[in-house]
């Protein structure tokens, strides 16, 4: 198979909050490279700086308190960071969008949901009223939402539909990459599974890019072609789903599965990680993970060990990494 | 085995704008002591609603409840303050279950103080030694509860609900708000504190995985009503109703090739209010006939403690 082009890279991305407080380390010389039509998980777990990754590629960071202290994202040959706020308009919602966890809050309460999916075609199509209408009620269909409920207002769905809802606002200008922040999490096993097949679906037909932001193991092994794990601001481990789930590397990626309940074999006794990610108003030196670390020695807490590769394309942060392929 | 908990025919209904909302409908079960029944079901299924009847914390419509051999469904308030000792609860949320103006100490202290212990320093004694039992180190007794991370408060809470010396807790989804590390901390030391005091659990939550992990026993509700009861062991390897079937196949599975032959349902959970008769589960159900449509079926024995509400089984 030929190389695919790439996408969007993320290169070196530092992003500190600046409070009275003290300054939160929250993301910290990330490196990400998505290729066409691929689906990535970023995993991790709250506060790691998923989040804070995704804003950035949005735009959408919240300055101040948000500081990017060093890094550029390519996306169509130009740097996101740089570009104005006119100019990230246009890419936002257009070529870049978002859904997040929670589609109540994401909706406007006092808006029929059909016009709030119309509004971003409006907004970056040039198109009559009446034609974005029509291609807001073909993409409900798409999801799977009858189109004579377009004047229907959000509180009139369940959750499940509202998620939809959120799907469909995004996918309407077809863009090139979707961020999806935890699209399940609020969502029952029943219904997870309905909007994960929705989501599989439609990017088989659309060829969207799919940036998928969990802390979920199941999911990705379900929806991705390839993983970074993020901890305390920094990527520990990346490579392919193969790669990461069959040769775990990174003590902290091994302790992540032990962790996990398995509904297959009841035997296994889960073995949790010790202790909690470090406050990163006040990280570590060294390996940010070497306090919680089984195999931690010396020189782990004195220098932060480099993503180095261990193979083509699977990338581990550690001295003592587990083992390779 | 005798039985510490029992519950027949129980039922909740709240009447809403709407009409009667049935959220616990027509619950039997019995629990020996120091058994888990996890209780299973998505969201509006009535399990946190069960929960509360239990415990006397929603006064329940209709129906018995038993402890202890002892029939406990109407009891004056000294009783009931007398029961509370011996029946427990942890919520799912740390951060919205302990006062944010109380420090650590004094949320484990109240149950003590309430419950007639006078001493202040038989009870600053009884804290200390709760504090180490659940694995809160002794630096934290003065910290206030924002000052800690969801995993120490979620085991000071727990620390609270042991004070009494229940026998009985109901566990409402204690872990859902913890990240997957700190998470299996907790269920690890859940798991240790039955063992080490011989608590009885019922564990409510709607992560499959965990309720197989630290149940003995399970029941799958659907819409207020039970619909398959049966061991652990028994329940995941052969899951007779189709609705057991369906939500055991949309868990997603941390493996790769894992991914077996998912039953993908059909819409959504109806409403609980005023429920048309038949079975409920029928809307969703791919075997679905006439008969499901117009009659509840009834919960019945399909192998030794294996029980069913299905027509077509």
């Amino acid at each position: 198979m030929s190389e695919k082009e790439t996408l969007i890279e993320v290169k070196d991305l530092t992003v500190h909050y600046v409070l009275h407080s003290g300054t939160s380390e929250a993301v910290n010389h990330i490196s990400l490279a998505m290729k066409k039509g691929e689906t990535l998980g970023l995993v991790g777990e709250t506060g790691a700086g998923k989040t804070t990754v995704a804003l950035s590629i949005m735009g959408l960071l919240p300055v101040p308190p948000a500081q990017v202290k060093s890094g550029e994202i390519i996306f169509e040959g130009q740097d996101i960071l740089k570009l104005s706020e006119k100019e990230k308009k246009k890419i936002r919602g257009n070529k870049i969008s978002m859904i997040f966890q929670d589609p109540m809050t994401a909706l406007n309460p006092i808006d029929r949901v059909g016009d709030q999916i119309a509004e971003g075609i409006m907004l970056h199509q040039s198109v009559s009223r009446k034609e974005a209408m029509q291609k807001a009620c073909d993409i409900m269909e798409m999801v799977g939402i009858p189109a004579v409920r377009y004047s229907e207002y959000p509180h009139q769905f369940s959750g499940g539909m509202k998620q939809r809802i959120v799907i469909a606002m995004a996918l309407v200008c077809n863009p090139e990459l979707l961020i999806a922040d935890e699209p399940t999490t609020a969502l029952d096993v029943t219904i997870q599974a309905q909007v994960l097949d929705m989501i599989n679906q439609l990017k088989k037909k659309l060829g969207t890019s799919i940036l998928l932001i969990t802390h979920d193991f199941g999911v990705v092994a379900e929806m991705c072609e390839r993983v970074a794990v993020i901890y305390a601001g920094e990527i520990v481990e990346a490579g392919t789903l193969e790669q990461i789930f069959e040769f775990t590397s990174h003590p902290y990626t091994q302790g992540l599965f032990q962790s996990l309940p398995s509904l297959e074999d009841s035997k296994a006794k889960l073995i949790p990680i010790p202790g909690m990610m470090p406050d990163p108003a006040d990280l570590p030196e060294g390996c940010k993970f070497a306090d919680r670390c089984p195999v931690c020695e010396e020189r782990c807490r004195k220098t932060l060990p480099p993503l180095a590769e261990m193979e083509p394309e699977h990338l581990v942060r550690c001295f003592r990494p587990l083992k390779a392929k | 085995m005798e039985n510490l908990l029992k519950v027949k025919q129980l039922k909740k209904y709240f009447d809403t704008p709407g009409g009667t909302l049935h959220a616990v409908d027509d619950i039997n079960f019995s629990l020996a002591a120091g058994e888990t029944l996890g209780v299973v079901g998505e969201s509006g299924c009535g399990k946190s609603t069960l929960g509360r009847v239990v415990l006397h914390l929603l006064e329940s419509t209709s129906g018995q409840i038993w402890f202890e051999g002892k029939d406990i469904t109407h009891v004056s308030r000294s009783e009931l303050r007398e029961l509370r000792k011996k029946m427990q609860i942890i919520f799912q949320d740390p951060y919205a279950s302990v006062d944010p103006r109380m420090t650590i100490s004094a949320v484990i202290d109240e149950p003590l103080r309430n419950n007639g212990m006078k001493s202040r320093s038989e009870r600053e004694e009884k804290v200390a030694e709760l504090m180490e039992l659940i694995g809160l180190a002794k630096r934290f007794t003065d910290y206030y509860p924002h000052e800690l991370d969801g995993g120490r408060r979620q085991r000071a809470v727990i620390a609270r609900a042991l004070a009494t010396n229940p026998r009985f807790i109901v566990c409402d989804e204690p872990v859902s708000a913890l990240d997957v590390s700190i998470q299996a901390q907790v269920i690890n030391l859940i798991m240790e504190l039955q063992e080490k005091l011989r608590l009885t659990y019922m564990f409510i939550s709607h992560d499959l995985s965990v309720v197989k992990y630290v149940s003995t026993h399970i029941m799958v509700m659907y819409l207020g009503q039970t619909v398959e009861y049966a061991e652990t062991g028994d329940l995941f390897a052969h899951p007779v109703h189709p609705y057991t079937q369906a939500l055991l196949s949309a868990v997603p599975i941390p493996k790769l090739g894992a991914q077996k032959q998912r039953i993908l349902l059909k819409g959504e959970i109806t409403s609980p209010i005023d429920p048309k008769p038949g079975c409920r589960f029928a809307p969703r159900c791919p075997r679905a006939c006439e008969q499901c449509h117009q009659e509840i079926p009834a919960l019945r024995e399909v192998a030794d403690g294996h029980m069913v509400a299905c027509h077509m089984v």
